[in-house]
């Protein structure tokens, strides 16, 4: 049983953790950027990049991707997305279009083949409380997510840029009014959360196989957890990672992986149809 | 004596961009003789029979389903069961009724064999063809009734239908003993008309699947013409106004989204009768986006363009996936155009023609897209009348 929470707490920590970035994004532009699993496999192979060429440490790895990934997303958001906004259908296919440039960009590059990156001694070990080990590197992406999760919160609710952001979130017109630069506010919030897909890319990287394909899971992945937290706040998606963790390791546990991953998918449709808003969103007015 | 008039008329429809499609798909296996080709091409219109459906529930009625391969694999994967029970293999299991090689594998030693009572009715090859039809149609009326009377967004559609496509392709690779998982069937008998075998390799069924294609382009053509039609691009334009004006707008999306699932099934049917087999790869993520990727860059409101589209893209693929680097680099170059036309061009190549042929005036709104999508539906909104 115990084992099964921790499994489920690993899972759900996997899932905030590529979620966040989406979060941001869609949270506070209302963009659907299907492109996201793209920029967490680009994350993924700045880690095979550095391995190979570079010879940095793993840890290290985590702010050069981060910067990688958001410098693109800069790009993107300044040459595509900003050209369309209010056209959000257009939106969702030409970042899917980003993302097919960049998969064959990475698979003309590093090759069509699988990936392993090698992880430092001291995240491989294991840990055991009690009856159950607990493997070190579940524990690092544990924390690595509840930091990634802390530093968003502090950037949103600390910083002039995030009460720039939330204002804009809430009405550009009347952010524009007081001086806000709003197209400079949506490019770095791209670019934040990009750079969040990025730091998620690295950390994926140590204990799943790398390849250019990869990114289709973690995008359809970090979307159900989105659309079942609800947009709105960043305490939504932890909920709902926690919540689809959960379910997903016990229904895997009663039967199979795929079950488990089927049943997830079914929930985040009932969510969409049910609950539009997402199920941890409070309600307002 | 033929009149002016006529003849005018005669030389629109000589010349109309219809004729000369249908002229097109019938003319190439007077040159081509390579039954490897004749078969390739034949493939090819079954993609362009799957344009038209994405052009008709995309284009047409606004729904951009992210998850038309759903629809297409159901088709198939009931065409492709029929076939498979009517084997030569099948056939000669020892077993009063037909079983598929799979099930004997699967079936462990000393236990009786049995055919899955869901296989059993797919023993009559047109029960497989009439299924392929109604099955594809029946799921997508259901999941349209699940979406269209909620209060689901467009784009939350997309992301719905892309969460269908990966749950099924799971679904199909998990049921191994009923659906011989990620294998798929294959090693099937011919489509078979009254003692006539259809061979995939064959003049008579690029024949069969070029005519197919040609009555279903025929046939959306009539459909976006009628005034189901109107009130699909009207449903586009402005929704509120339209339902305003009494017309129910789930119905029509339902409808639209269900007639576009059978002909996806349709698409399932004839692709069988080409290739042969059945198998998860054509009921997955990749599938239905590269159907929306067709249909985009050939053109959305279209047909003909997603049509021409769906052949050129996947002719273009065929020819260079001769070599591992070159079929990548196309992918990369396929993947920047549709960016290109999303971007600039929305409603794809085909527009390009259109512009070249009007006045100058048409081609400064198609430059500034809001001002092209702002004034066409007025227009289309006058002509839909409130409901009696």
């Amino acid at each position: 049983m115990l084992s099964s929470i921790l499994s489920g707490l690993s899972i759900g920590s996997v899932l905030l953790l590529v979620a966040l970035g989406l979060t941001v994004i869609y949270g506070s532009m209302g963009i659907i950027n299907m492109a996201h699993g793209e920029l967490v496999m680009l994350g993924a192979y700045v880690t095979v990049f550095s391995e190979r060429f570079l010879r940095l440490p793993f840890l290290l790895c985590l702010p050069l991707a981060f910067g990688v990934t958001a410098g693109l997303g800069l790009l993107i958001e300044r040459v595509v997305v900003r050209r369309l906004y209010g056209r959000l259908l257009d939106t969702l296919l030409a970042t899917w279009g980003i993302g097919i440039i960049l998969q064959q960009v990475i698979r003309l590059s590093f090759g069509p083949e699988l990936q392993n990156v090698s992880v430092p001694g001291f995240l491989t070990g294991e840990y055991r409380i009690g009856e159950v080990s607990l493997q070190a590197y579940r524990l690092a992406i544990f924390l690595v997510a509840l930091a990634l999760f802390a530093i968003a919160l502090l950037i949103l609710y600390r910083t002039d840029f995030g009460t720039q952001l939330r204002a804009v979130t809430q009405n550009p017109q009347i952010s524009a009014c007081n001086g806000i630069n709003v197209n400079q506010i949506r490019s770095y919030t791209f670019a934040l959360g990009s750079g969040l897909a990025g730091v998620a890319g690295v950390m994926v990287s140590g204990f799943n196989a790398v390849s250019p394909t990869m990114g289709t899971n973690y995008v359809v992945d970090s979307f159900i957890v989105v659309v079942v937290g609800g947009v709105s706040s960043l305490v939504g998606t932890v909920a709902s990672s926690a919540l689809l963790g959960s379910v997903n390791s016990v229904v895997a546990w009663m039967s199979n992986d795929v079950l488990a991953k089927v049943v997830l998918l079914g929930l985040a449709i009932a969510v969409i149809r049910f609950f539009p808003k997402g199920l941890f969103t409070i309600q307002s007015r | 004596m033929v009149s002016e008039m006529n003849l005018v008329k005669l030389k629109r429809f000589i010349l109309s961009p219809y004729t000369l499609f249908i002229v097109a798909i019938l003319i190439p296996p007077l040159f081509v003789v390579d039954p490897f080709w004749v078969n390739r091409l034949s493939l090819y219109l079954v993609f362009s029979v799957l344009a038209l459906s994405m052009s008709l529930c995309w284009g047409y009625a606004g729904i951009l389903s992210l998850g038309h391969g759903v629809f297409f694999g159901l088709g198939a994967y009931c065409m492709a069961m029929s076939l498979k029970l009517l084997s030569p293999d099948s056939l000669t299991q020892g077993t009063p009724f037909p079983l598929p090689d799979f099930i004997v594998w699967n079936t462990p030693p000393g236990e009786a064999l049995k055919l899955p009572w869901l296989w059993v009715p797919f023993q009559n090859q047109w029960f497989g063809l009439v299924a392929a039809l109604l099955v594809p149609a029946l799921f997508a009326a259901l999941v349209g009734w699940f979406v269209f009377y909620g209060s689901v967004s467009g784009v939350f559609i997309s992301i719905i239908t892309l969460s269908m496509v990966v749950i099924l392709n799971l679904v199909i690779i998990d049921q191994q003993p009923l659906t011989n998982g990620f294998n798929g069937l294959n090693n099937l008998a011919m489509f078979n008309v009254g003692g006539f075998e259809f061979d995939p390799y064959g003049l008579p069924t690029y024949y069969l699947i070029a005519i197919a294609c040609a009555l279903t382009l025929l046939g959306t053509r009539w459909l976006t013409q009628t005034k189901a039609g109107l009130i699909f691009k009207a449903i586009q334009a402005d929704e509120q106004r339209v339902k305003y004006f009494g017309y129910d707008i789930a119905a029509y999306k339902i409808f639209a989204l269900s007639v576009s699932a059978m002909i996806a099934g349709l698409a399932g049917v004839l692709f069988v009768i080409n290739s042969q087999y059945a198998s998860p790869t054509i009921m997955d993520v990749t599938l239905s986006i590269a159907i929306v990727i067709w249909v985009a860059v050939g053109g959305r409101d279209s047909l003909i363009g997603a049509a021409v589209g769906a052949i050129a893209i996947n002719a273009i693929q065929n020819v260079l996936s001769e070599s591992e680097s070159l079929i990548n680099v196309w992918r990369l170059l396929l993947g920047i155009l549709f960016l290109l036309v999303v971007m600039f061009l929305p409603k794809g190549l085909a527009s390009l023609g259109s512009l070249l042929q009007r006045s100058p005036s048409v081609t400064t709104d198609t430059a500034t897209p809001v001002e092209a999508v702002d004034s066409q539906p007025l227009k289309l909104l006058s002509q839909v009348e409130p409901r009696k």
